[in-house]
């Protein structure tokens, strides 16, 4: 018993010590920014890697106006008290200078209040529901990265468009949407519903219960797209619902002209699998755009060198662009100053790893608007090969979607890129030499 | 010696409202979130010394919630009369629901407010007023978020569960669930009217739970009905706390919600990656040493030292 | 405070032999005589042929997805009944077994079906481990801890696999998943039957352990009243220990099972605990026949109103609304006896 109450003793001790030992103070050196990223998550994960990268990279070059750099990054968990938590942290203990980060729409919702609060300088780079924007009208400080839902949709219509007059077989007449019941999926189907009517094709869609909430089984919604019988089929999910998607349609033997996914990244060694052949996607970057823009070979390469990886999601570019806009702002503005550094950042012209080149404008709601662009892409030989925009594109796009059934050759290149997986690791010790 | 106690209490209370004058927002932020929970908790609790276990917290919780946001956006009440809309409305429906529900027991009973809840959360996401499954956001929050004002708000709120916690401990209705909680049939026999007590007791810690909900709004400013507001975390998180910090007292599951909302707060801040790990062990191995709770482990040792 | 189960009766022969398996189907025949069960039965038979008819898909696809509910329900039934704990873990525990068939798979190529047999064996050790460090210490004291102790032992589970495997989700390619076969133009899965007859196969063998066998007796009997059980001169604590590791092993091995369809990261076990214990609820706390049952008419009705296109999204309410019903009428049945 005496035991047990020392023991007890030892750890309320040890508690409340790791409750007030503060984080050791520091002299008031560095110029400070505060980071909320999911770190459990593949985004958070990637996006936090790459701004420690960039934030390193800044310091070896002898940091901002003189001073270090220094970057705190602290974990919304995805729960909305959590994230709001971490944001008063970082504005009145750690008395961060900016702002930065962010993923999921629910998360930033929750900090609207706090920021407006503080009203400091931030740097988003998630968020893309719309009801965010409409909550910051009027806030010159927020400055957002990624595109809202309305613009990727429209955006989406441009691309398939200008697909259309260079393919001339190509067809999207009818369309199909498979979408996951939560705010993400069903918002988009929502955005699709108002363009198809202005695009004059027809659309169709149902909400399915995603792996990540317990669902997994997509066959009901597979036979209603089966049965409209689309030219195109859009499914609106995460990482989870990929591959069994796909096998399930193989089952029913559903495959039409063009099988378009949108997940924020793919399972591990998704790359490797048959059935991805000819699988279209929507995503802002793929590793192999490092052959096509220089900005993503530097980031591509830097990150490899650091980490001995490579990012997974595009929020890994999208990230380490976060730190770099705002580094650059803060040196042209000379100043750490919230009004010189807004106006510096309203001049932002930086050629991002994303392909893009950044600069901020006006959108529907709030002035300070990136434009980033989301891109297609497609799984061809177990690699993901950018097809539009035509400046960034990889590959030519394989079309038709090869049937699940006619699919000899396909697999047969597949293995051909197995055994020539040893070559691309040669490679990559070279790069370590 | 009786009078210690009332003065430790009074102590408490002082320090507790005075606290925003010696910490700063963050802090304060951190006792929202623990008095939230700590609301939760002690309210699941109340429930549990009639031996009906709910699992329907994030349910009522959610309706609070929903309830907040609606009038506050349609009618454009003040923040604290929405606050009142959302325990009234919970309450409300705990008790017209609980007409038929109460009646059953033990797994069955937490089961079927496990569904309600799920269905107040399905219903939530497929109208088109409680904005679809993108939810809502509100214009303002209450007091336009200042931490002080509003640590208030959330401080009323848990002390006025903790005292209702203690007059259901220190009047008939203490006898009644307790001899509900041991023998239905003896209480009925004994004269208790069960089914008062019980639908009295159900509607009023749904109620707290709506108006915890509620607030929760006020502070964070938006409903999400998948994720956030009827999250299953808010029936995982306040019955873990209660557990370790003992059931069937006013004060353990107080001491449990402090208690596990510092340790987790403090293990995210030093362990970026795999905090959940450690906060996981530190419960198993919590609950493994004081199979009572903490407040068990406290009357155990009261008891023998007075030996 | 949890219900102790009483639903098990043991026969009264104990040889196992083939006529074993008539006698069963006999004592459920005898269920007929019951009225009541007949016309359940009836409306049940008739709402399958109509569905057949209707949507022949839902047939197929609703089997299966029952299925699979029921088999991962079984393990959580024979504990609840037996050792009287609820295990939150119970989710998490396939999920470590889906990642061992991942991982065997990856390393070793092992198919994940053949990953069945060692996973039985390796979690049976792993449910002994874990009895002995966690639940031992729990069981008879305090009811309620054990949901406390399970959730803490399943967060354990989910962020160690988090630690080792990171969570990235995985899922591997097989070719044989998305087998199908066509009758009359009508193509559906065929993979996915492996989930009824691993169904079939642990209920009938869980019902011959049980009443078959001198220590599935002894379980029975450990299951309805553990004092009496004690005092007749059962070892307690033995049976609780097997009853234990077996309903682990179980889960652990189907795992793998889950993990040749549906995508794998250390949270997929949460959702599939709740299912689990909404499904032993429904079926009667302990009943591995009920919990069969229900996961039957849950699954087939959950497909049935998602096979609609416009009232789909409304499937979760009916399935949670079928479920206060069902308890409610049980309720309601118990207090008229």
């Amino acid at each position: 018993m005496r035991i047990k109450v020392f023991i007890v003793l030892l750890l309320a001790a040890f508690v409340t010590g790791l409750f007030f030992v503060a984080v050791p103070a520091q002299a008031a050196e560095p110029i400070k920014i505060g980071a909320l990223l999911p770190l459990a998550d593949a985004t958070g994960k990637d996006g936090s890697r790459s701004m420690e990268l960039a934030v390193k990279q800044i310091n070896a070059k002898g940091g901002i106006l003189g001073r270090q750099v220094q970057l705190i990054v602290i974990d919304d968990e995805l729960k909305a008290e959590k994230a709001a938590a971490a944001l008063d942290k970082l504005c009145t203990v750690d008395n961060v200078d900016f702002i930065v980060g962010g993923m999921a729409s629910g998360i930033t919702m929750a900090l609207i209040p706090g920021m407006k609060k503080y009203g400091k300088v931030v740097v988003w780079a998630g968020a893309a529901y719309s009801g965010v924007e409409k909550a910051m009208e009027g806030q010159d400080w927020f400055f957002h990265l990624h595109a809202w839902d309305y613009q990727q949709g429209a955006y989406y219509e441009k691309g398939w468009a200008e697909v259309k007059q260079k393919y001339a077989s190509f067809k999207r007449d009818k369309m199909f949407m498979a979408y996951e019941e939560g705010a993400f999926g069903s918002g988009s189907f929502k955005g699709q519903k108002v363009l198809a009517e202005n695009g004059k094709y027809e659309v169709q869609g149902e909400a399915f219960k995603s792996a990540a909430m317990g669902g997994g089984d997509y066959r009901s919604v597979l036979r209603h797209a089966k049965e409209f019988n689309p030219d195109q089929f859009i499914w609106v999910g995460y990482d989870k619902d990929a591959l069994p998607m796909m096998e399930q349609a193989k089952e029913i033997g559903f495959s039409p002209l063009t099988f378009v996914g949108s997940p924020p990244a793919w399972p591990v060694d998704f790359a490797k699998q048959p059935l991805n052949e000819g699988v279209l996607l929507y995503s802002y970057w793929a590793d192999t755009m490092k052959n096509v823009s220089r900005a993503s070979k530097t980031y591509s390469d830097a990150f490899h060198k650091e980490f001995k990886d490579t990012p997974t999601t595009y929020f890994g570019p999208l990230c380490y662009t976060n730190i770099m806009i705002l580094a650059d702002a803060i040196k042209k503005a000379g100043t750490i100053d919230k009004a010189a550094v807004i106006k510096a950042l309203e001049t932002t012209n930086y050629p991002s790893p994303l392909g893009d080149t950044f600069v901020f404008k006006k959108s529907n709601v709030i002035d300070h608007q990136a434009n980033s662009w989301p891109k297609f892409m497609q799984w061809q030989k177990g690699k993901l090969e950018v097809i539009w925009p035509w400046e960034y594109a990889t590959a030519k796009m394989i079309y038709p979607f090869p049937a699940w059934d006619k699919r000899g050759k396909a697999s047969a290149t597949i293995e051909g890129e197995k055994k020539a997986v040893p070559a691309k690791d040669a490679k990559k010790d070279k790069v370590k030499k | 010696m009786k009078y210690w106690k009332y003065l430790i209490c009074a102590v408490l209370l002082i320090v507790a409202v005075s606290l925003p004058k010696f910490i700063g927002v963050y802090p304060l932020q951190m006792a929202n979130i623990i008095l939230i929970y700590m609301a939760l908790a002690l309210s699941w609790d109340m429930l549990l010394r009639t031996g009906q276990l709910s699992f329907g917290i994030a349910g009522f919780f959610g309706l609070g919630g929903y309830a907040t946001m609606l009038t506050s956006t349609y009618f454009g009440f003040n923040p604290l009369l929405s606050l009142m809309a959302a325990a009234i409305t919970a309450g409300l429906v705990a008790a017209l629901v609980g007409y038929s529900v109460l009646r059953l027991r033990a797994l069955y009973f937490a089961i079927v407010t496990l569904a309600l809840g799920e269905i107040f959360r399905v219903i939530a996401q497929n109208l088109e007023i409680t904005g679809g499954t993108e939810g809502m956001l509100l214009k303002q929050t209450m007091f336009k978020g200042d931490a002080a004002s509003t640590y208030w708000v959330m401080l009323a709120i848990g002390v006025l569960t903790i005292i209702i916690s203690i007059i259901f401990q220190k009047t008939r209705i203490h006898y009644a669930s307790t001899s509900i909680r041991n023998d239905e049939i003896v209480a009925a026999s004994s004269g208790v009217n069960i089914f008062k007590y019980l639908v009295i007791i159900f509607a009023v810690t749904s109620a707290i739970q709506g108006l915890v909900g509620g607030a929760y709004v006020q502070l964070y400013g938006f409903v999400e009905p998948t994720a956030t507001t009827f999250s299953i975390n808010f029936v995982l998180m306040p019955i873990t706390m209660a557990l370790l910090g003992g059931l069937y007292t006013t004060w353990g599951p107080v001491i449990g919600a402090v208690l596990l909302s510092v340790i987790a707060e403090s293990l995210k801040l030093r362990i970026p990656y795999g905090h959940l790990l450690v906060y996981g062990i530190i419960m198993v191995v919590g609950i493994l040493w004081f199979p009572g709770g903490i407040m068990g482990f406290i009357k155990k040792m009261f008891k023998i030292s007075n030996q | 405070m949890l219900i102790p189960c009483g639903q098990y009766k043991p026969a009264r022969n104990s040889s196992i032999r083939f006529r074993d398996l008539i006698t069963m189907i006999n004592s459920i025949l005898s269920k007929f005589k019951q009225k009541n069960f007949l016309i359940g039965f009836i409306i049940i038979i008739a709402a399958i042929i109509l569905v057949a008819i209707y949507k022949p898909n839902v047939l197929f696809e609703g089997l299966q997805r029952s299925a699979l509910y029921a088999l991962i329900a079984l393990p959580m039934a024979l504990l609840l009944g037996i050792v009287d704990i609820v295990n939150l873990a119970h989710g998490e525990f396939m999920m470590v077994g889906a990642y061992f068939a991942y991982f065997m798979n990856v390393q070793f190529g092992m198919d994940p079906i053949v990953a069945v047999i060692p996973a039985l064996f390796l979690f049976f050790l792993f449910g002994i481990l874990v009895y002995y460090i966690t639940f031992k210490h729990i069981i008879g004291k305090e009811p309620l801890s054990q949901l406390l102790l399970g959730f803490g032992v399943g967060l354990v589970l989910a962020e160690g696999i988090t630690v080792i495997a990171t969570n990235f989700p995985r899922k591997l390619g097989l070719d044989y998943v998305s087998s199908s076969a066509t009758i009359g133009g009508f193509t559906f899965g065929t993979f996915e039957f492996v989930y009824v007859a691993a169904t079939i196969i642990i209920l009938v063998g869980l019902q011959l352990f049980l009443k078959k066998t001198d220590t599935g007796q002894a379980a029975l009997a450990v299951g309805q009243n553990p004092r009496g059980a004690k005092i007749v001169g059962i070892n307690v604590q033995w049976i609780y220990l097997l009853i234990f590791a077996l309903s682990i092993a179980l889960i652990g091995a189907i795992g793998p099972l889950f993990g040749t369809r549906y995508t794998i990261f250390p949270g997929v076990g949460d959702q599939y605990t709740l299912k689990s214990f909404i499904l032993v609820a429904v079926g009667g706390m302990g009943s591995l026949n009920g919990v069969v049952l229900a996961a039957l008419i849950l699954g087939m009705a959950e497909t049935l109103v998602l096979s609609s296109l416009q009232y789909g999204k409304w499937a979760d309410i009916i399935y949670f609304a079928l479920i206060i019903g069902f308890i409610l009428y049980r309720s309601h049945q118990r207090q008229v006896k």
